[in-house]
């Protein structure tokens, strides 16, 4: 049915940009992963030069109540129940201001478990010409349940330096009373836009969706799943060409680079958790020196290589030093300082060429659990921006040394970096920017590394 | 059901055939060696040829006819082909109709449960050929996915098909369309009647209603999917609610998901004109207005468009179709100036016009408005390069078509969804990789489409392929005509109308050659379009 729509979807003179605003309305009982959906959106987005936000209510009702109990969330608690809708109410109306200034995509984390809510919040979005997308989380799977118990008494700001098992009591408890009111979206609410996904996507419902931007998340959130892994990163080991300072090509790995690739397999043992011990994936791009690091790896690690793990394309630029490419092409050399993630090598690509390409990639690896990717310095920056929210401007500065293992660990409220040194000597292969045309060793405490 | 459509029973599986003109829909084609190795909006390659970490699949559809499952299976190949996938649609209809010849009616039993002999046997002899078929191009022609597109009404006979598609290392996925409203149902089966003689002079909500009932006698058992053991996709209500059961499948479904997020079961036309000339000096950065004769221009366009979609409605009605009005007609233009303006007439008559930033023309980088001779002299290698791969080289700081192609895939899913007729007024290079995409053309020949500036073409969609039209637009100024060149090398600029071209600001081909460019007015002679959702 073709609503009237309020006027920003018809503006009198009939004429419009693209300006979809979307509403995406978490719904589920805790430790279903909502805030874990959350960020990951929001950070799948804004990775994506897409506007998002997220409105988390807990964080305003936490300005009321820093550390509320069980009881503070049990229905027949009046006070509780009115700092709650307070908070909903707050949260909701920052969230509606933060779309007239332009946002494109805002993310209302809350369980909104009531039929109630949901109308209320639609009703809302709906005066100010800004879509809802329902999104809920079912989960009756115990032992998940319970993991996602662990995590957030761990790392939730609610039980912040509380003793674990009384925190987890009181989670507990704390469910209960949702439990108690919560209703899961139904035919009542066929006229919602929703996505509801059951078990961690083995089944999923997907109903009314309206244009493109909304089936584009809700590809994303097909494909998440809330289980708990880590991925590792790695660049491949020093190869020849970095050993003259040469960018591109696809050169062989150094003596230094092939020491490295010995290590490898002893440096992700060692990047273990006590117990922590499963075979890994490893994915590779399709150049010799990726696949010449990742050789020593254990027999049963199952290895892929994708060519959209490939190195950034430097195009003319390819197999030349900094200092060439000054010389040769002084202009491109000064522009992609002022800009470098939207700076096209001639023939070649941008970060912005790159993210693209890797699209897949990182629907792939939000698929799939625990990774090891040994690739490129450019595309290994675009891989870690997207998990460590670096924003546009600094990632493509990063500095990713040489011989060094990474092991990030999403959880509900950000994702945890380790660092594993080989202790092989490398180059440096970073160059800070509008500085000389050569690599340099980074600057400590001004450049951005990802060892530290 | 073509037994129902009797005008329709042409034998002629294989379907499948070499390419013959970039004006048939390619979307059947066998792919020839001269091909583009790269699809056109495919991001990377691998050894095996196989992409998105997927081994070989079979899609297999499920639903009675009048659901939409070959329009389904035509669209979702078309786009996974776009995207790389090497994709083929097994018709099982196209089977039965080459086995049993044209003047064989199916018999009454064919789909009954407890079928008579004969016919349970001559449904083996269909199915087999076709599965063999289906391997063939999975094993030896370096198929990834087979859409098998069939009725596999009960659940048995599914699962014991994954089982069997699984002996062969081949994962299943099934897609079933299924309706529950009434009016879709109808809507469907009135387009599909038109065609039958046997409802000719009947009420068409009549024949509708007759032609459902038909097919409830014909295939009384029909179980929708609710097989947990299986992964399967149900769309009801021509995606009003998708349904998804995911036991063990990669990302390749959750791609297709999104597609058919996207996908709709209505049947609509688009048309492609281009934007009016300007009387400024243009050029991509300069995004120069209109002026007074590309305005006319914009009129006269205009004018021939509604003109045309009157006269195919009495055309429709004079032949015993629907008397219903006209499908709404929207408008798309990038944001750039002149395909705006060009708008601006139909905005004034009422109709919508959308603008999308996306639909912007390829950036010309540095060549633009530079003579031919002028780029050999300062990039002869880029020149070089050109030529051998005019689909992805890319200019120095320029845009190839294939990045004009991934940045079009919220374009094309979008051109998925509309429900109404659409109008497209674009960039030339923009028009090519639409209609690259509708057509299912392959990479190589995409820059080299033409669309002169005197023809609106209209794409009129029907389950098996599409159709391409070619309008002709009176009395354009001959020197207005004339396409960009295939790339941004580009001849001396005449003299005469400043900027006749749109955005490369690239002076035009000499109008003289458009004589040799082929523009028949209907483009597939022996390709007849059919009735979308006539087969099964």
């Amino acid at each position: 049915m073709e609503l009237a729509r309020p006027s920003r979807k018809t503006n009198g003179a009939g004429v419009q940009v693209e300006d979809t605003q979307i509403c995406v309305v978490m719904v589920g009982l805790p430790a279903r992963g909502k805030s874990l959906i959350a960020q990951k959106a929001q950070r799948y987005l804004r990775w994506l030069s897409i506007d998002a936000e997220v409105f988390n209510v807990g964080v305003y009702r936490r300005k009321g109540n820093k550390q509320p109990s069980a009881d503070f969330f049990d229905v027949n608690n009046a006070e509780g129940e009115r700092m709650r809708k307070a908070a909903a109410e707050a949260a909701v109306t920052d969230m509606l201001n933060w779309f007239r200034k332009g946002g494109i995509i805002a993310i209302l984390d809350a369980t909104n478990s009531t039929k109630a809510r949901r109308r209320w919040i639609k009703e809302r979005c709906d005066k100010e010409g800004v879509e809802t997308l329902f999104v809920e989380s079912k989960c009756d799977d115990e032992e998940l349940i319970m993991s996602n118990i662990l995590e957030v008494k761990t790392s939730s700001p609610d039980y912040e330096g509380q003793d674990p098992e009384t925190a987890a009591q009181d989670f507990r408890k704390r469910i209960r009373n949702y439990e108690k009111v919560y209703e899961t979206i139904d035919k009542d609410e066929s006229d919602l836009t929703y996505l509801k996904i059951m078990n961690v996507g083995k089944q999923v419902i997907i109903n009314a969706i309206q244009d493109y931007l909304q089936s584009r998340v809700v590809y994303y959130l097909m494909n998440l799943h809330i289980k708990q892994r880590s991925i590792w990163l790695s660049r491949h080991g020093e190869s020849e060409w970095n050993v003259y300072g040469k960018i591109g090509g696809d050169a062989d790995l150094s003596p230094r680079g092939e020491a490295y690739a010995l290590k490898l397999p002893e440096l992700v043992k060692q990047s273990f958790d006590p117990g922590e011990d499963h075979p890994l994936t490893v994915w590779t791009s399709t150049l010799k020196r990726t696949i010449a690091t990742a050789r020593h790896l254990p027999q049963e690690y199952n290895q892929l290589q994708w060519k959209a793990l490939d190195e950034l394309d430097s195009g003319v630029c390819d197999n030349m030093t900094y200092a060439e490419i000054k010389e040769l092409y002084p202009e491109d050399f000064e522009a992609r300082d002022q800009d470098k993630y939207n700076y096209r090598y001639r023939g070649g690509e941008s970060y912005r060429d790159v993210v693209i390409r890797l699209e897949p990639i990182i629907m792939e690896l939000e698929r799939s659990e625990n990774i090891l990717i040994v690739t490129h310095q450019a595309i290994l920056r675009c891989i870690y921006a997207y998990f460590m929210k670096e924003d546009q401007e600094k990632s493509p500065w990063l500095n990713v040394p040489l011989h060094t293992l990474i092991k990030l660990t999403p959880r509900a409220y950000g994702t945890e970096k380790q660092v594993f040194k080989a202790g092989v000597e490398a180059v440096s292969t970073w160059r800070g920017k509008g500085s000389v045309a050569k690599h340099e060793d980074p600057v400590e405490g001004v450049t951005t590394s990802l060892d530290v | 059901m073509d037994t129902l459509l009797t005008a329709e029973i042409a034998a002629n599986s294989p379907r499948y055939r070499r390419r013959s003109s970039t004006f048939i829909d390619g979307v059947h084609d066998v792919p020839d060696e001269k091909a583009s190795p790269m699809a056109p909006a495919q991001l990377y390659s691998t050894m095996s040829g196989r992409l998105f970490h997927s081994g070989r699949i079979a899609i297999v559809l499920v639903g009675l006819p009048a659901r939409g499952k070959t329009h389904i299976s035509v669209s979702l190949s078309r786009y996974l082909q776009w995207l790389g996938v090497k994709t083929r649609v097994f018709h099982l209809g196209d089977y039965r109709r080459a086995t049993m010849g044209p003047d064989m009616e199916v018999p009454e039993d064919y789909f009954f449960i407890n079928a008579s002999a004969t016919s349970v046997m001559l449904r083996q002899k269909i199915l087999k050929k076709c599965r063999e078929d289906i391997y063939a191009w999975l094993n030896h022609e370096n198929g990834q996915v087979a859409i098998y597109d069939a009725v596999n009404p009960l659940a048995s006979g599914r699962r014991s098909l994954a089982k069997e598609f699984q002996k062969h290392d081949v994962q299943t996925l099934f897609l079933e369309s299924y309706v529950t409203d009434q009016n879709i149902l109808e809507e469907n089966a009135r387009s599909v009647k038109i065609s039958s003689p046997d409802f000719v002079g009947m009420d068409p909500d009549e024949a509708a209603k007759l032609y459902l009932k038909r097919i409830d006698m014909k295939i009384p058992h029909f179980e929708t999917m609710n097989e947990p053991d299986l992964n399967y996709v149900k769309m009801i209500n021509a995606g009003e609610r998708i349904d998804y059961n995911n036991v063990s499948f990669g990302y390749l479904s959750t791609r297709i998901v999104f597609y058919l997020m996207n996908l709709h079961i209505k049947s609509r036309v688009t048309f492609f004109a281009r934007a009016g000339t300007s009387s400024s000096e243009d050029s991509f950065k300069a995004d120069a207005p209109l002026g007074d004769e590309g305005r006319a221009y914009a009129k006269k366009m205009a004018d021939t468009l509604l003109a045309h979609r009157e006269a195919e409605r009495a055309a429709v009605i004079a032949a015993g179709g629907s008397p219903a009005p006209l499908k709404p007609l929207t408008v798309w233009t990038s944001t750039r100036k002149r395909t705006v303006e060009t708008a601006d007439y139909l905005k004034n008559l009422g109709y919508r016009v959308r603008q999308r930033s996306q639909m912007s023309q390829l950036n010309p980088g540095v060549c633009e408005k530079l003579s031919e001779t002028a780029m050999r002299r300062l990039y002869s290698e880029e020149v070089d390069k050109h030529e051998l791969d005019p689909y992805h080289h890319r200019y120095p700081r320029a845009e190839s078509y294939h990045d004009l192609a991934v940045r079009l895939e919220p374009i094309i899913l979008e051109l998925e969804r509309e429900h109404n007729d659409l109008l497209i007024i674009a960039h030339e290079s923009v028009l090519r990789v639409l209609y690259g995409y509708l057509m299912a053309c392959d990479a190589m020949h995409i820059p080299k489409l033409k669309f002169p500036r005197n023809e609106i073409i209209e794409i009129i969609p029907a389950s098996y392929q599409n159709e391409a039209k070619r309008i002709n637009i009176p009395d354009v100024h001959i020197d207005m005509i004339p396409g960009s060149p295939e790339d941004i090398r580009i001849p001396v600029p005449p003299s005469g109308f400043v900027s006749p071209l749109s955005g490369l600001g690239t002076p035009a081909e000499p109008a003289t050659s458009m004589s040799k460019v082929v523009t028949p007015s209907i483009l597939t002679p022996g390709e007849k379009a059919e009735n979308p959702l006539s087969r099964d």
